[in-house]
């Protein structure tokens, strides 16, 4: 049964009437507002500068920014990747009753859905210096003060970060894993190879694709966040995105605009990087 | 029961997907009303293509399509009152057995009521009324089947389109649902068209085979006919049962036939028919295989005016009634006889024995 | 035929018998590794909230740390009546029904782009790029964006025009994404089936489509609605004057400082779960009576 083109567009048509004004135009708009100059009050000049991108990428502020944001989201992705294989891998082939792995899939998903700014405030009781670990590691007397570093500060925010974003690690590459033809790892043990091999040789290499997708999320999200930052190291350190959140404080949209853009740039690259590797639309419409 | 013609005729009938080659390659055939009709082939070979486009699925490429003498080119399914039952029955999932065969009423906008009496007589029909509230997942094969028959003929059509209906199934059910879909037929009175791979289904169901290969029709008749009487090698080999030798004719003449093969020659076969074939011609000859008599070479010859062909046994098995013994009596082509069960076990062979192949003079066919 | 093994033979049975997948029963000892890391994970996931739950309980002398100082619901009655704790009803019943709507669309929506991207078109590619495009993008840059754009054009940020596309953009290539994975276990010979027998087009997407997909379809509602109601980022720039309630506990964080704080987590959560409960219930009761196993056959 052939569809003509028309009519599947018009099936398109609702989803791309709301991507089109809430995703490509926003985008322009701020493509656009990065050549421009500010008034001093929240409007925009309408002349032609790049002024704004010389600030942004001279500005010493920036390059630490970025370094400092792409260290977190380097150990980020590092310990989202391994925990989130190992449960992958836990839930796919060795737990054997089908219905408890999916069991098991949903207890991991379900903190997903609950807010996740109250799973951030949460942290204070268990991390603070009055907090659980804290009185927990004093009372077995295996430190003598408070560990401090525990809250508002980079190992906070690293660890904020692995715990709100391992689930979108652990979901795709499910999905791979759960993909692989079981019989397949058989026959190749069946062959003589060892579970260290298969492991190397064929699940890896097959699950890929979720590996890929993964990545793409959680990388895209701590680039993208200001948020957890903010409010896990106190103050102490700050992301590119919370720097941005200042300038539209300061209602300098055009300099905003800009770092916004180079931003987009940045992750663009990542993400093509990772899209190199792996087909992504293959994956998900399989 | 039923009101209008379900006669089919196709004429020309082509079917192409991308331009280069046929899927189904000029296809001409007439069925006539309330007959079963069987298409046998193996996979690809473009049976379920036609199937499709008598139904309305698929459009052919060229060619034209009548039934009940009306040309139904660009018609939808339901629009030329044919009805089809697909392979794996496409039973709705989230309806009962009722709704399912209801469906097509619902649509037609028939009250609740109505379409409930219409399903019920339906049920009854193929025995399914203690099933009526049940999910097709609670269902077994062979009751799937006749809810997906029951659907398709509550509409009334003119003509039941069956694709490989009985694939789904284990041995045993098979056959035991060929006689239900026999006497479906029967009762309806309407035309079957019917797509296998199964020869022994085929055979066991049709009123017309319907032998294809490549997108061509080899060729079409009644079972026997198309059993007994294989018009080519394709057929003969498709259908079982013949043996097949094809070779250049060495000798004509007086009742004998001398071939000569590429391994093997002077393979001399009685005939007691005029053939018309010269010196030199390259022919297919058949031999019904449960016609071979296997006579141990010591034990004084076959009778006068038969072939007799000296041949190893290669390999045997055992099928029940009879018993298959593989001979190496040609070389090139594969030879077997089936030997009747007790005559065998008189007489056991085993493997690497010599005898002679023999059948009487009036058995052997030249196939075109 | 029998044959004796040779020497060269024995190495590899040898191996063989170490690296068999285990059957009947017997466990490497990766399993219990890998079990280990798993509870240790489930823990870490629910261990902070559940300490939210907890001190939410306490009575008046209750602080922001343990050790839990006494048990009442004095907090929760604090959270909803208290003035200076923000706005918790308001922007409450304002995320209930901004997720409604964007559930009802969402679903809508997914469904139709589902059924589109069955087979290939021209210019999926984009429409798919676009996609995952407005999934990575930075909350608060297209936040940022919708403002401007809205300024320009002369539209000031309301409820149900900008909150409400921001969210959207947000939710439908999920919603999108779930369809994908719902409609590849589809089978399209069921609407074969149905023309067949005489259906239009939208009898079978009615009677045949939906009803088959209806699991598939209250998942895309839970996306829906939960990725609405904890939506964040994009909601701050978009929403206006009215605050939606991860709007108001973000601007609570900076201002409150007790547990009726916690006592929100705790309500905002129970909500949550509602809804999940009730959508998984929903899907493991249409699957039951269908006869569909968990592997979704």
């Amino acid at each position: 049964m052939r569809r003509p083109s028309l009519s599947t567009w018009l099936y398109v048509t609702p989803l791309m009437l709301v991507l089109v004004p809430f995703f490509l135009l926003p985008t322009l708009v701020v493509l656009v507002a990065s050549f421009l100059e500010t008034d001093g009050f929240g409007g925009l000049l309408p002349t032609f500068t790049l002024a704004n991108y010389a600030d942004v990428l001279t500005s010493a502020q920036t390059f630490h920014l970025y370094v400092a944001t792409l260290k977190f989201a380097f150990l980020t992705w590092l310990f989202t990747l391994i925990i989130g294989f190992l449960v992958a891998y836990f839930l796919v082939f060795h737990v054997q009753n089908q219905l408890l792995a999916i069991g098991l899939f949903l207890i991991c998903t379900i903190p997903f859905w609950t807010s996740n700014i109250i799973r951030m405030i949460s942290w204070i009781p268990l991390l603070g210096k009055e907090g659980l670990v804290n009185s927990a590691l004093l009372g077995t007397g295996l430190i003598r003060e408070p560990l401090e570093v525990l809250l508002y500060s980079g190992l906070a925010v690293v660890i904020a970060y692995v715990h709100q974003l391992t689930i979108f690690m652990v979901v795709p590459i499910f999905n791979s894993l759960a993909r692989i033809d079981k019989r397949v790892v058989e026959a190749a043990l069946d062959a003589g190879a060892s579970r260290l091999d298969v492991m190397l040789y064929l699940i890896i290499p097959m699950s890929k694709s979720g590996i890929a997708l993964g990545s793409t999320f959680v990388i895209s999200i701590v680039m993208g966040d200001f948020f957890v930052v903010k409010v896990m190291s106190g103050g102490s350190s700050a992301s590119v995105v919370s720097a941005f959140y200042e300038n539209v404080g300061v209602l300098q949209y055009p300099i905003a605009a800009a770092s916004a853009m180079l931003l987009t740039l940045v992750l663009i690259a990542m993400i093509a990087l990772i899209l190199r590797l792996v087909d992504i639309r293959r994956e998900i419409t399989q | 029961m039923r009101a209008g013609a379900g006669d089919i005729e196709l004429a020309g009938l082509c079917k192409s997907y991308d331009g280069v080659t046929n899927v189904v390659d000029g296809v001409n055939l007439k069925i006539p009303d309330g007959a079963y009709c069987c298409f046998l082939g193996p996979s690809g070979c473009g049976k379920t293509t036609i199937l499709r486009m008598i139904a309305g699925h698929e459009e052919p490429t060229a060619g034209e399509i009548v039934i009940g003498g009306e040309n139904v080119a660009g018609l939808a399914p339901v629009e030329r009152r044919t009805a089809m039952m697909f392979q794996s029955y496409a039973l709705f999932p989230h309806l009962t057995v009722r709704d399912n065969i209801a469906f097509a009423l619902r649509v037609r906008g028939q009250s609740k009521a109505e379409r409930y009496k219409a399903a019920d007589l339906m049920m009854e029909k193929v025995r399914l009324t203690e099933l009526a509230y049940r999910l097709p997942a609670n269902l077994s094969g062979g009751q799937q089947q006749r809810v997906a028959l029951a659907r398709a003929a509550i509409t009334e059509p003119r003509v039941l389109l069956l694709d490989e209906p009985l694939s789904a199934l284990d041995e045993q059910l098979r056959v035991q649902m060929r006689q239900e879909l026999r006497r479906m037929q029967r009762e309806l009175g309407i035309t079957f068209v019917h797509v296998t791979h199964t020869q022994l289904e085929a055979i066991a169901l049709a009123d017309i085979v319907v032998v294809m290969e490549k997108g061509k029709i080899k060729q079409a008749g009644r079972a026997r006919d198309v059993y007994a009487y294989p018009r080519d090698r394709y057929v003969a080999e498709f259908l079982g049962g013949q043996n097949v030798l094809s070779g250049k004719v060495e000798k004509v003449g007086d009742g004998l036939l001398v071939l000569s093969q590429p391994n093997r020659s002077g393979i001399q076969v009685r005939l007691d028919a005029e053939v018309r074939v010269a010196v030199g011609d390259r022919i297919d000859l058949a031999v019904r295989r449960d016609d071979i008599e296997l006579v141990r070479a010591d034990a004084g010859g076959p009778s006068d005016g038969a072939t007799a062909l000296p041949s190893r046994v290669t390999a045997i098995e055992y099928q029940g009634s009879f018993v298959k013994v593989m001979l190496d009596t040609v070389p090139d082509d594969d030879f077997v006889a089936y030997i009747p069960e007790r005559t065998f076990f008189r007489d056991p062979f085993t493997v690497g024995d010599v005898l002679l192949a023999t059948w009487s003079a009036g058995r052997a066919r030249v196939l075109a | 035929m029998t044959v004796a093994l040779s020497e060269t033979d024995m190495p590899m049975i040898r191996t063989r018998r170490i690296s068999a997948v285990p059957r009947g029963g017997r466990r490497p000892w990766t399993f219990y590794a890998l079990a280990t890391v798993f509870t240790l994970y489930v823990a870490a996931l629910y261990g902070p909230m559940i300490c939210i739950y907890i001190l939410s309980f306490q009575d008046i002398r209750g602080g922001l740390v343990f050790p839990m100082k006494g048990r009442s619901l004095h907090w929760f009655i604090d959270l909803f009546t208290q003035v200076r704790t923000g706005d918790v009803n308001g922007s409450f019943d304002r995320s209930i029904k901004l997720a409604v709507l964007v559930t009802v669309i969402t679903l809508v929506v997914s469904l139709m782009a589902g059924l589109a991207f069955r087979r290939r078109f021209s210019g999926d590619t984009f429409v798919f790029y676009t996609m995952i495009g407005s999934l990575v993008a930075p909350g608060l840059v297209l936040g940022l964006g919708v403002g401007l754009l809205f300024q320009w054009i002369g539209i000031s940020p309301g409820w149900y025009t900008s909150a409400l596309g921001a969210q959207l953009s947000w939710t439908l290539p999920f919603g999108v994404l779930v369809m994908f994975a719902v409609m590849s276990r589809f089978n399209s010979v069921w609407e074969e089936a149905a023309r067949d027998l005489g259906a239009t087009r939208w009898q079978t997407i009615r009677l045949v489509v939906i009803p088959v997909l209806a699991p598939g379809l209250v998942a895309v509602a839970l996306f829906g609605f939960t990725l609405s109601y904890d939506e964040f980022a994009r909601t701050l720039q978009t929403a206006g004057s009215l605050n939606t309630l991860p709007l108001e506990i973000w601007s609570m964080t900076l201002n409150v400082t007790s547990p009726s704080l916690y006592a929100l987590g705790t309500v905002t959560t129970i909500v949550s779960f509602i809804i999940i409960g009730a959508s998984i219930g929903a899907i493991t009761i249409i699957n039951k009576r269908r006869g569909v196993r968990a592997t979704g056959h």
